[in-house]
This record gives structure tokens, C-alpha cells and sequence, in this order.
């Protein structure tokens, strides 16, 4: 199942990066969020699971489409000249790094050796309201001031007459 | 280091593995992608490692339930960091008529 | 005595800082009463020295006023010292210098620079008499340099010409090559005797064995001609002399005849007692001496410039002053300076009258008959050139004959190379006052309004006949029944430190001066009278000899081409280097390479690395992903 999910994530990813039409990355974005969905699933999380589809998925793929289609930008434009530093320094970093990261999350005998403490069953949104309501109560209200600030400022960027 | 099988069966290794290569895969396609909006599937496609990577650590080690907390936060924050963002693409096209991130490089030498 | 001996030299200095200052606001007859009195005065304070000098022990004064220079192991104090030979030189620059300036008043008063003309010529008085009369060699170069200045500055006194300005440069160039022997010689005596003062250097030198310092001492008066040939004026350095005469008359007079040009032999006169001990050196003084005296007065023979040609005479008697040091008669030498000062300033001023009476006409071409227009100028001048050409009985004759007996008994070529010369020096002169004085005039026009110069011309010209008629008599030789007095008046200064220089043996015999003497006065006897026959009608003679001999003719009028040949020789290549070195070095390898290439490499650095920022949040982020893969590798290896 693991594999499955993991596979969907990777697979989303890697369609997103060589998409040239964009309706169709944002439906990508939509797969890889899926796929992440699942392996919170695995994790014995559904309550991250659900907001992760319901928030990524529901809200902000769904705002970038919008946007997508209010700007008419459905392909890439096309270069003014090829740049080909920028596309193989790229390619460089892309390869190193995740040489580098298969070899660092194998070789690690942290990782392997951490232990799984026993588990309380898989999460509920009760535990995460209890746990969110009384210690993080003011972080919950700033999140909110944030969210207020955020939608103001939106609207305030794209506005044509201020 | 675990073996094959049990790294198909979900050990935190296989996660940390996939968090990481999402994140890779995320950066090359804002360092590779000229659109703006895709650099920002991009940038998402980032976040999301590292979600995946915070709840298997926490999942793991113990503390599972502040864990999903913060992701609740890192969640909200990213929605605002969505919101806003797409308002300056919007506003990048209507100063350029464009969404090439290339276009806009007005602070060059 | 030593409270007011400063003034001698410093007078003139303080008349010379008023006409600077001061001059054109006070007018003609401050700056006269200034110019005249303070060099009057210099000089009734050099003869009271001379007295006390003579009256004091050893004949020697000697003054130090206060420490100049005290540098590690030299110590220079600033002093006068009046011994025989300064004391009798103070005299004569101030006192032909007094009466050149009052000549000067009347020869310049129409000048726009009447002040300018006399802070020079003040300054040049204070120069000479610090020359003179200074008892350390760095005191002596401060006023032998500073005669090289004022000569400069007065050359160039009409410095609007072109003419003028060159042959000031060109002066004070060759002083500057002299100089650099001066230098080198007093660095070689101080690196031999410790001390730069004249007298503390004759004494150690009297302890010296000769064979012990020969070659640096040998080099140190070499080094030291080499300075007098730059200010004196012999081969190879005397080619400013001739072009010098683009100055004022009077400054002719008194800087090129009478005291700046003798300051050379002066010198030597001073070291005397080194020259002694080394006679390397003073061979090579009497042959250049006598060669230049040769050499000098076949080129006056057919100049027209009338100031030429004393300038070439100059240069020829200068010769027979260094012939006469070489052949070790060093009181001969000086007392030809003494009698020339007198003969050649007489001659200097008799030409600025004639060249002042006919308005600043200088060739001899175009003169002829003044004999009747001015009377006094013309009588002057005929004593004069009796003096020059050795007549019997004049005072040149015997300074003359001197030397040519002492040159004799060095070497006999030196002496017939003097005959000939005195031949040539015979010639010319009475060409000249044949040219000038008789026959029909060639210019009409100046002819006509020739006149007599005024009274403060024709007085300084009296005085200095008698003077040159009169001068003889301190240098009645022995065969005529004198003493040849100056020698023993000069012997304290010229053997100080090596009393057993004092010679009482006579050398030669009697008949042998009387046959020489005899000799060289028939040759110039003669040949003056045959150039006074063949000019005194006209310039006819010359110009058939000029078409028969055309080549000889055209090289001794043109001065044997030395200065073309210094021109195209030295000065040629010189500036061809000057131009190559800058455009090579200076415009390819300095500013090309030392200021513009690392500029140019700078630029094209910044252009290049300036393409990093392009404005692009894409490369920026790709950057620092670079810079994070960098960072992750030095950490996790």
C-alpha cells in the first residue's frame, strides 16, 4: 500500500514538472496531493488526510485554476532565448540532491533504528481539538488574524482603484 | 538499514525517502518552469514534503497529536501564502501582460 | 675686521633683493644710486681687507661666521677667508665690476628691464665675491653655481628673442656638465682628506705621500677641471660661450671676459698645492689649454660678429691661462687672469660703445671709419689690442710671454701650439680695429649718426687703459729687472700646507727667455701688422680670399661645424631617445599596460560577472540551491 501511495506521489510530482499545459499540471497537483492524502492515511492520520483534500486539493488547486483560467495562460510561452545554464544547472542540482537524499535516508541507521513507540490508535479530530484548544489557543487566534490579513491583502493587490 | 521489505511496508525510512524525493522533485520544477503558477504548484509540491516528512517523524517518535496541530497550521498558512501569491500573479499579468517569471526582470544589471 | 668682512657680498645681495622687490616702483635713479653705491662700497671694503690682509700673519685672514652644514663626518662652516690670492681677486671683480655698472648705467638706460638688468647684475657680484671669497668648497659651489644662474638670467636678459633664450639655456646646460665634474671631485676629496674646507684640505695634503693617494687624488682634479672647462669654457665645453654673447655688452664684459669664465683657473689656483702633487692632471690642463687656445683663435679669424670675435678671443686666452697653470706656473696663469680682465673688459666695453653709438649694429661688415666719430672709444681699444697681441712693454705682454716660457720648458710643442695662437690672436684683433675704426664706411645710414658715448661709458674705458697699461708692472719678470712680484705676493695662498713648494731655484736660463721672447713678439708684431694692412681699406681682401679658398673659408667662419656636429651628434640622438622612451615606455608600457590594462581587465571582469544578476528569481534560486548542494557536501562528507 506503502509503495502504491508513495508510487502516486512521485508519479503526480514528476507529471506536474514535465506538463507543458498547465490546466492539466494543476489536475497533477490534485493526483500528488492524493497521493500524499494516502500516505497520511498510512500514517494513521485521517484527520490530515481529510484536511489535506479538502484544503490542498478543495481550496488551492482550485484557486489556482481559477486563476489559470483567468489569465488565459493554458501553455507556457515560448523563450525569448534558450537558457541553457539555467535548465542544466537545474538538472544538476535536481540529480545531486536526490542522489544525495537516497543515499542520506538508506545509509542513515538513525532513521532505521527509531523506534515506534506504542501507538494510541489512529488519530481523531477530538484528540487534535482538545490538544489544539488548550495549549495552543493563542496560536489559533493569531492563525486566524493571519487568514484576516491574508484575504485583505488579496484583495487589496489586485485591486484597480484603491 | 532496513531491508527492501520492510521499506515497501511503510518503515520511516521509505517515508523520509519519498518526503525528500517530492521536495527534489518540487525545486527542480520551480528552478526548471518558466510560468509563475507552475513554480508555485511547485512550491506546494515542497510544502507538502515537508508535511509528509514532519507527520512520519512524528508518527514514529511519539507526538502525533501536536503534530497534526502544526500541520492545521502549516495548512492555514499555506492557504494565505496561496492566496496572496496568486493575487501578485495577477497583478505580474496585469503590469506585463505575462506570467513568464522571466519577463519580470526589471532589478537586472 | 671680521664684524663687517660679511658685507662684502652681502651689499650687492641686499641691492639686488631692492631692484627685485622694489625696483620698477623706486625708478632709474634709485635703482642706480642702490645698483652703484652697495657695489662701490664692496669694493672700498675689499681693498680695506686686501690691507688688513696684507698686513696680517701669514697674510691670511680667516673668518668663520657660523656652522653651515653638519652632516655625520662632515662639518662645512660658513666662512671668508682673505688670503693673497682671494683678496686680490675680491678686487678685481668688485672694482671691474663697480665700473662695468656704471658703464651699464649709461649702455642700458633706455631698457624696458633697467631694474631687472641690475638685481641680476648685483646678484652675479654677490655670487662671484662668495665664489671668491668662500673658505669651503660647498661654499664655493654655492657661488659657482650661483654665477651659472645669473649668467643664465642674463644671457636670456632679452628674453622675448628666440636667440636669447636658447643661449641662456645653452649656458647654463654646459655649466651643468662642469658642475657634475665639481661634484665628483669634491665628493672624491672629501672621500679622501674628511674635510671640504680649502685650507684643513691643503694641510692634509701636505702630509700626504704622493704615491699614496694617487689615483683618487689624480681623479678628484680631474673631476675638478672638468668644472672649470664647463665654466671656463674650454674643449669640449665652450660652445656657450660664443652663443652667450646674446646678452646685454656689459654683461660680456664683465661675466665672459673679466671674472665668471676665470673663476675655473681660480679654482685651480686655490687647490693649488693638490695640482702639484698630481702631474697627470696638469698635463692634461696645458694641452687642453693650449689646444683650446689654438683651436678658439682660428675661428676669430673670420668672424663677422664683432662680439664674436672677442668671445672667441675670450675662449683663446682662457686657453693660455689653463697652458699656463698646466706648465705649473700658477701665479703666471693668474696673473694673465688679472691683466685680462683688464684688456678683455676694455675691449668688451669698447665694442658695446661702438655697437651703442651706431644703434645695436654688429658687423663688421658694416662698419669702417669710426676712427674720426669716436675718438675716445677708438684710442681705448687700440690700447687694448696692444695688450692682447703682446705689444712690448703692455701688461698682456708679460703675463703673455710668462706662459709661453713656462709652456716651453714642459714641452716645446706647447709653445710653438701658443705661438701660433698669439699669431692668430694678433690678426684678428687688428681686423677687427682695421674693419671697424678705418677705411670708408659701409653703412651710411649708422655712419651718419654715430656719436661718442656719454661720459659714464667713456670713463669706465679710461680707467681700464691705464689699468691694462698699468697692470703689467706687478709682473715685471726678472730679465727686465722686476721681480715678477705677483708670484711672491701669491706664493702663501698657492703653497699653503707644503712650504717646500716655495721655490727659490730659478729653472732656464736668461738667454732662453730672451730668445723665446724675442721669437713670439716678431710673429705677433707681424702678424698684426699685416692684418691691420690687409683690413684697414675694406672687406675686399677677405672676400677674394673667401672665393679662392672657399672650403677653408666657409669651415673656420662656421666655427669647423662643432655645433652642428653636437646637434646631430649628441643632441639628435638624445631626443630621438627622449621621443622613443615615451612613446615606447611611456604610452605602450606604462600607460598601456601599468594604467590601462588592469583598468581594461577590470572592466571586462565586471562585465562578466555582472551577468550573474539578470533580474530572474529563477537563476537567483538556482543559485542558492547551488550554494546549498556546496554547503550539504562540506558538511556531510
Amino acid at each position: 500500500m506503502f509503495l502504491i501511495f508513495a508510487l502516486i506521489t512521485l508519479f503526480g510530482a514528476l507529471a506536474l514538472n514535465f506538463q507543458r499545459n498547465l490546466v492539466v499540471a494543476g489536475l497533477c497537483l490534485v493526483l500528488t496531493f492524493l497521493g500524499v492524502s494516502g500516505l497520511f492515511l498510512l500514517l494513521g492520520n485521517p484527520v490530515a488526510a481529510a484536511l489535506q483534500v479538502i484544503v490542498y486539493s478543495g481550496a488551492i488547486v482550485v484557486l489556482v485554476l481559477f486563476v489559470i483560467m483567468l489569465l488565459n495562460a493554458h501553455e507556457e510561452e515560448r523563450p525569448a532565448f534558450a537558457h541553457p545554464i539555467q535548465r542544466w544547472g537545474s538538472i544538476l542540482v535536481a540529480l545531486v540532491l536526490a542522489a544525495g537524499a537516497i543515499r542520506v535516508a538508506l545509509a542513515s541507521k538513525f532513521l532505521a533504528t527509531a523506534s515506534s513507540p506504542a501507538l494510541a490508535g489512529p488519530m481523531n479530530l477530538e484528540r487534535v481539538g482538545i490538544e489544539l484548544f488548550n495549549n495552543h489557543l493563542v496560536a489559533f487566534e493569531a492563525v486566524g488574524l493571519l487568514l484576516l490579513a491574508a484575504m485583505v491583502g488579496a484583495v487589496a493587490l489586485v485591486k484597480r482603484d484603491l | 538499514m532496513n531491508s527492501l521489505a520492510q521499506l515497501l511496508q511503510g518503515s520511516l525510512q521509505g517515508y523520509i525517502l519519498v518526503a525528500l524525493l517530492l521536495f527534489v522533485i518540487g525545486l527542480a520544477t520551480v528552478l526548471t518552469r518558466r510560468s509563475v503558477l507552475v513554480q508555485f504548484m511547485g512550491v506546494e509540491l515542497m510544502l507538502n514534503a515537508a508535511n509528509v516528512a514532519l507527520l512520519a517523524f512524528a508518527r514514529h517518535w511519539g507526538g502525533d497529536v501536536q503534530a497534526t496541530v502544526f500541520y492545521l497550521f502549516i495548512i492555514a498558512v499555506a492557504a494565505c501564502e496561496a492566496a496572496v501569491g496568486l493575487a501578485l500573479v495577477v497583478g505580474l499579468f496585469r503590469h506585463r501582460q505575462t506570467t513568464d517569471s522571466d519577463r519580470a526582470d526589471a532589478l537586472k544589471l | 675686521m671680521q664684524k663687517i668682512a660679511w658685507l662684502i657680498p652681502i651689499l650687492p645681495l641686499a641691492g639686488s633683493a631692492f631692484h627685485g622687490l622694489l625696483g620698477r616702483r623706486a625708478g632709474k635713479a634709485a635703482v642706480t644710486a642702490v645698483a652703484l653705491g652697495t657695489v662701490f662700497a664692496s669694493l672700498a671694503l675689499s681693498a680695506a681687507l686686501f690691507l688688513a690682509a696684507k698686513a696680517a700673519p701669514e697674510h691670511r685672514l680667516d673668518y668663520a661666521y657660523f656652522n653651515w652644514m653638519a652632516v655625520g663626518g662632515l662639518q662645512v662652516p660658513f666662512g671668508l677667508v682673505f688670503d693673497p690670492l682671494s683678496s686680490i681677486m675680491a678686487l678685481v671683480v668688485s672694482g671691474i665690476g663697480a665700473l662695468i655698472h656704471l658703464y651699464s648705467v649709461g649702455y642700458m638706460w633706455e631698457e624696458e628691464g633697467y631694474a631687472r638688468y641690475f638685481c641680476y647684475l648685483n646678484l652675479f657680484v654677490f655670487f662671484m665675491l662668495t665664489l671668491v671669497l668662500g673658505s669651503s668648497l660647498p661654499l664655493l659651489f654655492v657661488g659657482w653655481e650661483g654665477v651659472g644662474l645669473c649668467s643664465y638670467l642674463l644671457i636670456g636678459y632679452y628674453f622675448e628673442t628666440e636667440i636669447a633664450s636658447a643661449a641662456g639655456l645653452k649656458a647654463f646646460l654646459f655649466n651643468r656638465v662642469g658642475d657634475l665634474g665639481m661634484t665628483m671631485g669634491m665628493l672624491a676629496l672629501f672621500a679622501l682628506f674628511g674635510t671640504l674646507t680649502v685650507s684643513e684640505i691643503l694641510l692634509k695634503a701636505g702630509t700626504l705621500a704622493p704615491e699614496a693617494c694617487w689615483g683618487v687624488l689624480t681623479f678628484a682634479t680631474l673631476m675638478m677641471f672638468v668644472g672649470a672647462t664647463g665654466k671656463s669654457a674650454q674643449i669640449p665645453l665652450y660652445l656657450w660661450l660664443p652663443d652667450a654673447m646674446a646678452g646685454p655688452t656689459p654683461v660680456s664684459a664683465l661675466i665672459h671676459a673679466a671674472t665668471m669664465v676665470t673663476s675655473g683657473i681660480y679654482l685651480i689656483c686655490r687647490l693649488a698645492p693638490l695640482y702639484v702633487l698630481t702631474p697627470t692632471t696638469l698635463t692634461v690642463v696645458a694641452w687642453t689649454g693650449g689646444l683650446t687656445a689654438l683651436f678658439a683663435a682660428t675661428i676669430g679669424l673670420f668672424q663677422r660678429d664683432i662680439k664674436k670675435v672677442l668671445a672667441y678671443s675670450t675662449v683663446s686666452q682662457l686657453g693660455y691661462m689653463f697652458l699656463g697653470l698646466g706648465a705649473a706656473g700658477f701665479a703666471a696663469g693668474f696673473f694673465h687672469v688679472f691683466t685680462h680682465a683688464w684688456f678683455k673688459a676694455l675691449l668688451f666695453l669698447g665694442a658695446g660703445s661702438v655697437i651703442h653709438g651706431l644703434h645695436h649694429q654688429q658687423d663688421l661688415f658694416k662698419m669702417g671709419g669710426l676712427k674720426a666719430k669716436m675718438p675716445i672709444t677708438f684710442w681705448t681699444m687700440a690700447i687694448a689690442t696692444l695688450c692682447i697681441m703682446g705689444f712690448p712693454g703692455t701688461s698682456g705682454f708679460f703675463s703673455k710671454d710668462e706662459i709661453l716660457y713656462l709652456a716651453f720648458l714642459k714641452s716645446p710643442y706647447l709653445w710653438a701650439i701658443g705661438v701660433l695662437g698669439a699669431a692668430c690672436t694678433a690678426f684678428y684683433m687688428w681686423r677687427l680695429m682695421g674693419l671697424a675704426f678705418w677705411g670708408e664706411p659701409r653703412d651710411h645710414h649708422a655712419y651718419d649718426h654715430a656719436h661718442e658715448s656719454p661720459w659714464t661709458m667713456t670713463l669706465p674705458l679710461a680707467l681700464l687703459a691705464v689699468g691694462a697699461l698699468l697692470a703689467g708692472l706687478l709682473g715685471l719678470p726678472k730679465i727686465w729687472g722686476g721681480s715678477f712680484a705677483i708670484e711672491g705676493w701669491l706664493e702663501p695662498a698657492l703653497t699653503y700646507g707644503r712650504p717646500e713648494l716655495i721655490e727659490t731655484a730659478e729653472h732656464g736660463s736668461h738667454a732662453l727667455a730672451w730668445g723665446l721672447m724675442a721669437v713670439s713678439t716678431v710673429v705677433a708684431l707681424g702678424s698684426g701688422l699685416a692684418g691691420f694692412l690687409i683690413y684697414r681699406k675694406g672687406t675686399a681682401p677677405e672676400e677674394a680670399f673667401a672665393g679662392r679658398h672657399p672650403v677653408l673659408y666657409r669651415v673656420l667662419s662656421n666655427k669647423y661645424y662643432v655645433d652642428e656636429g653636437v646637434e646631430a651628434g649628441i643632441l639628435g640622438p638624445a631626443r630621438w631617445l627622449g621621443n622613443f622612451a615615451w612613446k615606447f615606455f611611456d604610452v605602450i608600457i606604462i600607460d598601456g599596460i601599468g594604467v590601462n590594462l588592469p583598468g581594461a581587465l577590470t572592466r571586462i571582469a565586471g562585465d562578466f560577472t555582472a551577468r550573474i544578476q539578470t533580474g530572474r528569481v529563477r537563476n537567483y534560486a538556482l543559485g542558492m540551491a547551488l550554494g546549498t548542494v556546496l554547503l550539504l557536501w562540506i558538511f556531510l562528507k
